[in-house]
């Protein structure tokens, strides 16, 4: 059996990519895509350690989860599709008229 | 306890329980319904009405039951839900009692504001949902459901910012604060996972009793806690967390500024306040010394938020960084806490309580009376408001004593809440927050009075012509405020005990 | 029974409906609400004399009418209004009620007369400023009196900058609010410590905490203190964050920077703020809560210190000013350090007597000087007056008796208070010698007082008339006049309520009528009196002079002279207006030459050395204090400036940095817990 190390490992490192990928990416879908990578860091955490402890909580907090990520998404795409008809652009970096 | 082994929980009983969510929830399907039977007519006043009933008979189920003691110790305790997953209690109540007004409020000034608008069921609908989800919030006992109410608060939130979609402040601040938000989200899950792997359970008395099992998983729980943390820092607009906060009620609507930097923070704080009161207690000596971690950081938001606003030219901006500046206020409800100080715990988690409430009072009144300005079409910086006290009045007099109230000069709500705030922090051995708050106090009386004296003491720079039309439900809600800002000094012996009883029921 | 005491909330309530009904039908009323707030404060004169009458007849009075907030759980407070009336609030509340009448009254001739718009808003103030006084006079609690000190400072922030059209005034009532402020925020913290320490703000009884903190000296009683601070040691601490708020008030060294701009304000509530209401209300809480300063030598020290140079280091600067209301606020500072000296020598009488004193005289000065103005159309500076002494007989004579009182010539009221003032610190000065600072710089400043002040009668009236307004200037009504033959009258009179000189001199007992009425001899309450505090703070008397009576008589000699002495310089230097034929008449040539000579060159010498002097103090206060308070506001709104930079704007970065913030703390916190 897999010792549960190595799903944090694993999470962990899926947590870390999907975050460098939000420091790197100006187009707004990567940085969605890349939420939704440390999403499911949390989500392998929760199954991986719902069954060390040998309760379901994790894994149905797991598909609420997936749920929330989904209606994330939905509304995400909705205000970035605003912002390309205001600026033209997917890009985050653009809209920076607010500052200070 | 897992979700399986579910116990029988009589509906009625738990729908009744929780009677302002339903009334609410039910409220924004009833707006959803009216638009739907006719979508061509333009029903902004039925609208309107029907969001104004759903909040006002949530308020008064609220008060009705904090008064009746429901969930209280004197009618036997809080009352456990769903297996545990929601419980009724003072403090659960006292903050509905704090959304529903606020958003009360929002709703009646935001009648004026759609006037013109195409789609206000829209707006109504988002708004209540997003209530509902606050009101599940300050219930949660769960990690789970904080998880979901939190979201469910945020994503209607994210949507009413950019609600103007053809305006670029608009969905530039919807933008930021919707990215913000979903990497706080993430790492606001990544923290709930890792809890539950250090602790296997998602309940927070449960999750209580599991951290003093905790040994060598310590660190994971650590870092569990401190991500959690961020979630929180997150819905407050607390530093690290704060970025999207300046941009984000800039440039939202203001009833929409209103209704985030009152209701939606005062949220995140119900929800901190119940997890790190009941399920993190004692990790203060295993795991992470959190009360210094909030400290800390009530420190850091204290200083940037009121250095920040002193140098603001638009007010609408400096109102966002006061709100930061507030949200340190507040922190000192979480950072003045140690391991085995019962009493003191809750009387300074209890003033930061009232400290909230009196807040959502006095920062709603403020952006309801920029969304006036707003309306006006006056303009945005100091300049813009000078000589406005002269044409309306009611309302300046209204936000002088916002102001007034927000620096806490000792006239209004505002200043009791935190004297009492301040007193407890060094009651509770923590006099350097104390110092910080009072330093920076000193600092937002310049810049709160900046604004009273454009209003009244300098001459009209630009042309107040608009300010002929009396927008009702605008001019309702400010005086509202007002009024409930300035009684709330007479008036604020009921508010502290509730809040302090409520919060010694979740510490004990 | 229906007693006095039974309406003292009415006191206070009389004003504030006066207030009330100004601000709302005030434009219907004949003359704009004045009769309303003359009848109000007339009122509330009657039922202060009523009360007084009360207390001399054996009564003193402590009643709470309302509770805040009762204690709940661990937060044992109860926050309470109440009204405590022992002597000393009831002196005070027939002073305030007086003066405030007074300047009512002269109000119709300075405002109504003159054709001032606004006047509603104008008597609102006056009624609030009046009604938050007297809640300060009578308030039986540190937070009571606190939210009342506030209420003072709002109303004087409004009626500072009442002209608000004019660019002046709204900057001096903006500079007035802030540096009171800055002053009350330390007295917000000490309140808050007050509380922190014994659990109630009350001033009176055995569980008040004056009486609280004698026990814990003492040992009997077990109180709060910081990190298990030593009590003497934090007893000191909140004794000066108080003071940080009665220094500001008070304008006292170094936040006295707002007084002089204050001066902005109509000149009616110039003389309300400096006689009666404001700057006493910081020199009033001292002496309110004695019972806890006396505890502490240390802040004893300090108040003594702190007043002695406030004396001096104002008086010098009101050598140089050249318009009438600046010369007296100068005045007012001097003379409230004065007070402070005495609170901080022991002299706890001598502080109140002067309080009262001062009241009388500096009101009429005030009131006189606003007369002048009338006169001047307007128009204050002292170098475009001169003669007025015959075209305005009234204001003249009561402006000198005034003035004689301010200088301390004996047999005016001045005299009596700031000799007993200068006795008690020379007697003390024994057992602390910070206290012979204080008494040099206090008898310094005598002279220097003396001097400005006649300095300023000489320009003002005698002499001939510099400007044709002077000529001819505009005459002023029965309103004007009668509140300052009042005020004259007892200005000259004053000095009998207490003649301790006399008493013992001439081994008369009971004249000294002050000192028995605060030690309680006709009524008052325990722990509150004069014998009380003499008992409990740290000084014992010596007499430099031998005996007693002998170090009397040699003090009030001193400083009787040296007044004389300033005086007689001033008839030298500025009594001059046609001065050559008349010094020709009187002596031979040569004599008149040398005498002429001298005099000149003695005028531009003193007039140098004293524009260096003062002109010095002058830079030093604008430069460096004003310096200070500008810095910090600029440092803030720098640094405000620098951290508002972090928000750039661009998304990513907030991304970024929050990710490096929260690593920063998981760092933090892993080292701390040890995690790893």
């Amino acid at each position: 059996m897999v010792p549960v190390e190595y799903y944090l490992l694993l999470s962990s490192g899926l947590f870390c990519i999907g975050l460098f990928g939000i420091l790197t990416r100006r187009n707004a879908l990567y940085f969605l895509m890349s939420v939704e990578l440390m999403l499911n860091a949390a989500n392998i955490n929760l199954v991986a350690f719902s069954f060390y402890w040998g309760n379901l909580t994790g894994q149905t907090f797991a598909l609420f989860a997936i749920a929330l990520a989904a209606a994330e998404v939905a509304v995400g795409i909705g205000i970035i599709l605003a912002l390309y008809r205001n600026f033209g652009d997917v890009d985050v970096m653009q809209a920076a008229t607010m500052r200070w | 306890m897992s979700l399986l082994q579910i116990e029988p929980t009589s509906w009625l009983f738990a729908l009744s329980s929780l009677g302002p969510t339903v009334v609410l929830v039910l409220s924004a399907l009833a707006v959803l319904a009216i638009d739907s039977l006719s979508p061509d007519a333009r029903s902004n006043t039925r609208l309107a009405a029907t969001a104004a009933a759903g909040t006002l008979i949530a308020l008064g189920i609220t008060v009705w039951y904090l008064l009746a003691g429901t969930g209280q110790p004197a009618t036997g305790g809080a009352i456990s839900l769903f297996s545990g997953a929601i419980v009724v209690d003072g403090m659960g109540l006292f903050f509905t009692a704090i959304f529903t007004s606020v958003a009360a409020l929002v709703v009646v000034a935001s009648y004026d504001y759609l006037e013109d608008d195409a789609n206000p069921a829209a707006f109504y609908s988002l708004l209540l949902f997003a209530t509902t989800a606050m009101s599940l919030m300050a219930v949660a006992n769960s990690l789970a459901t904080v998880f979901i109410s939190l979201e469910m608060a945020s994503l209607p939130s994210y949507a009413l910012v950019a609600y103007l979609k053809t305006n670029r402040g608009s969905v530039e601040a919807g933008l930021k604060y919707f990215l913000i938000g979903a990497v706080s989200a993430a790492v606001f899950a990544f923290g709930i996972s890792l809890v539950y792997a250090a602790t296997g359970s998602l309940l927070l008395p449960d999750i209580a009793t599991a951290i003093g099992d905790v040994t060598d998983l310590a660190g994971i729980l650590g870092v569990g806690i401190l991500m959690v943390a961020g979630g929180f820092l997150f819905k407050t607009a607390s530093v690290p967390f704060h970025f999207w906060a300046p941009e984000a009620y800039e440039g939202a609507p203001a009833p929409v500024s209103a209704f985030l930097s009152s209701a939606s923070k005062a949220a995140g704080f119900a929800v901190a306040f119940r997890v790190f009161a009941e399920a993190f207690m004692p990790a203060l000596d295993v795991a992470v010394d959190w009360g210094l971690l909030f400290g800390i950081l009530a420190v850091v938001t204290m200083v940037l938020g009121n250095f920040a606003a002193a140098t603001q030219t638009n007010v609408k901006r400096m109102l966002a960084y006061s709100s930061i500046g507030h949200a340190g206020y507040a922190l000192i409800g979480l950072a003045a806490v140690t391991a085995g100080a019962g009493a003191n715990n809750a009387t300074v988690m209890g003033a930061a309580m009232a400290h909230l409430l009196v807040y959502g009072f006095m920062n709603t009144g403020a952006f309801l009376f920029i969304a006036m300005i707003e309306r006006w079409g006056v303009g945005r910086t100091f300049e813009d408001y000078a000589g406005i006290g002269r044409k309306a009045p009611m309302a300046s007099m209204a936000m002088a004593v916002f102001m007034f109230s927000l620096a806490g000069l000792p006239l209004f709500g505002g200043f009791f809440s935190k004297y009492f705030l301040f007193l407890g922090a060094i009651n509770a051995g923590f006099w350097w927050l104390a110092a910080v708050g009072a330093v920076t106090s000193a600092l937002s009386l310049y810049y709160y009075s900046r604004v009273v004296k454009a209003l009244w003491l300098e001459e009209p720079t630009g042309n107040l012509d608009a300010l002929d039309s009396k927008p009702t439900g605008l001019y309702a809600a400010v005086i509202v405020a007002g009024v409930i800002t300035v009684l709330l000094l007479p008036g604020f012996g009921p508010v502290i005990e509730t809040a302090e009883a409520a919060a010694a029921a979740v510490f004990a | 029974m229906v007693t006095a005491f039974d309406y003292v909330p009415a006191i206070v309530l009389l004003p504030f409906v006066s207030f009330v009904v100004a601000l709302f039908i005030g434009k219907q009323l004949p003359k704009k609400g004045a009769y309303g707030g003359i009848a109000a404060t007339a009122g509330s004169l009657l039922l202060s004399l009523w009360v007084l009458a009360s207390v001399a007849g054996g009564g003193a009075h402590q009643e709470t009418y309302w509770t805040w907030a009762e204690g709940v759980g661990s937060q044992p407070f109860t926050l309470e209004f109440g009204a405590l009336i022992d002597p000393l609030s009831a002196l005070m509340l027939v002073i305030v009620t007086l003066i405030a009448t007074l300047v009512h009254v002269f109000s119709l001739g300075y405002m109504n007369d003159e054709g001032e718009r606004d006047l509603p808003r104008y008597y609102a103030g006056l009624g609030l400023f009046t009604a938050s006084m007297l809640g300060f006079v009578i308030a039986d609690n540190l937070l009571m009196a606190f939210m009342f000190f506030e209420l003072v400072g709002l109303c004087s922030f409004l009626l500072i900058g009442f002209h608000f059209r004019e660019p002046g005034p709204p900057s001096a009532a903006k500079k007035a609010f802030l540096v009171t402020r800055f002053g009350d925020y330390f007295l917000l913290v000490g309140v808050v410590a007050v509380f922190a320490t014994f659990g109630t703000a009350a001033f009176a009884g055995a569980e008040s905490f004056p009486a609280l903190a004698e026990g814990a000296l003492d040992g009997t009683v077990d109180v709060w203190t910081p990190g298990g601070l030593d009590t003497m040691t934090w007893f000191t601490v909140v004794g000066l964050l108080v003071l940080g708020g009665v220094i500001g008030k008070s304008a006292q060294f170094p936040l006295h920077t707002w007084l002089p701009d204050a001066m902005e304000g109509p000149t009616p509530v110039s003389a309300l703020i400096h006689a009666a209401t404001m700057v006493a209300a910081g020199v009033y809480l001292v002496a309110r809560m004695y019972g806890f300063y006396a505890l502490t030598p240390t802040t004893l020290g300090i108040i003594a210190l702190v007043g002695g140079f406030t004396a001096l280091f104002a008086a010098t600067m009101g050598l140089v000013k050249e318009e009438l209301k600046q010369v007296l606020a100068y005045s007012t500072i001097s003379q409230y350090g004065y007070m402070m000296l005495a609170l901080g020598s022991g002299g706890y009488v001598a502080a109140v007597f002067h309080l009262t004193t001062h009241a009388f005289f500096k009101a009429l000065l005030f009131l006189g000087a606003g007369s002048v103005i009338i006169a001047m159309h307007h128009n204050e500076n002292m170098w475009d007056m001169g003669g007025l002494k015959n075209k305005m007989p009234v204001t003249y004579w009561t402006f000198l008796a005034g003035s004689l009182a301010l200088a301390g010539i004996f047999p005016f009221a001045g005299f009596w208070s700031k000799d007993e003032i200068l006795y008690e610190a020379l007697i003390h000065a024994g057992s602390e010698p910070l206290l012979f600072a204080g008494y040099a710089m206090g008898l310094l400043a005598v002279p220097v007082t003396a001097f400005y002040t006649f300095r300023m009668v000489f320009l003002t009236f005698h002499g001939n008339a510099r400007s044709e307004i002077a000529r001819n200037p505009e005459p002023v009504r029965w309103n004007v006049k009668g509140p300052l033959s009042v005020l004259g009258a007892l200005a000259v009179v004053t000095g009998g309520i207490n003649m301790v000189p006399v008493q013992k001199v001439l081994g008369i007992e009971g004249i000294d009528y002050l000192h028995l009425w605060l030690d309680n001899h006709w009524g008052g309450i325990e722990g509150l009196s004069s014998h009380h505090y003499a008992e409990i703070d740290p000084y014992s008397s010596t007499y430099p002079f031998g005996t007693e009576v002998a170090t009397v008589l040699a003090g009030a000699a001193i400083s009787l002279a040296l007044a004389v002495a300033g005086l007689l310089l001033a008839w030298k230097l500025y009594n001059v207006a046609e001065p050559v034929e008349h010094t020709d008449k009187l002596g031979g040539a040569k004599t008149l030459l040398y005498n002429n000579y001298y005099q000149d060159e003695f005028q531009v010498w003193l007039a140098d050395r004293t524009r260096g002097v003062s002109g010095g103090a002058d830079t030093f206060d604008q430069g460096v204090v004003d310096g200070v308070v500008n810095g910090v506001s600029s440092v803030s709104l720098f640094g405000g400036d620098r951290i508002k930079r972090i928000q750039t704007g661009v998304v990513g970065n907030y991304a970024l940095l929050l990710t490096v913030s929260l690593t920063a703390l998981l760092v933090v916190f892993a080292l701390l817990g040890g995690w790893f």
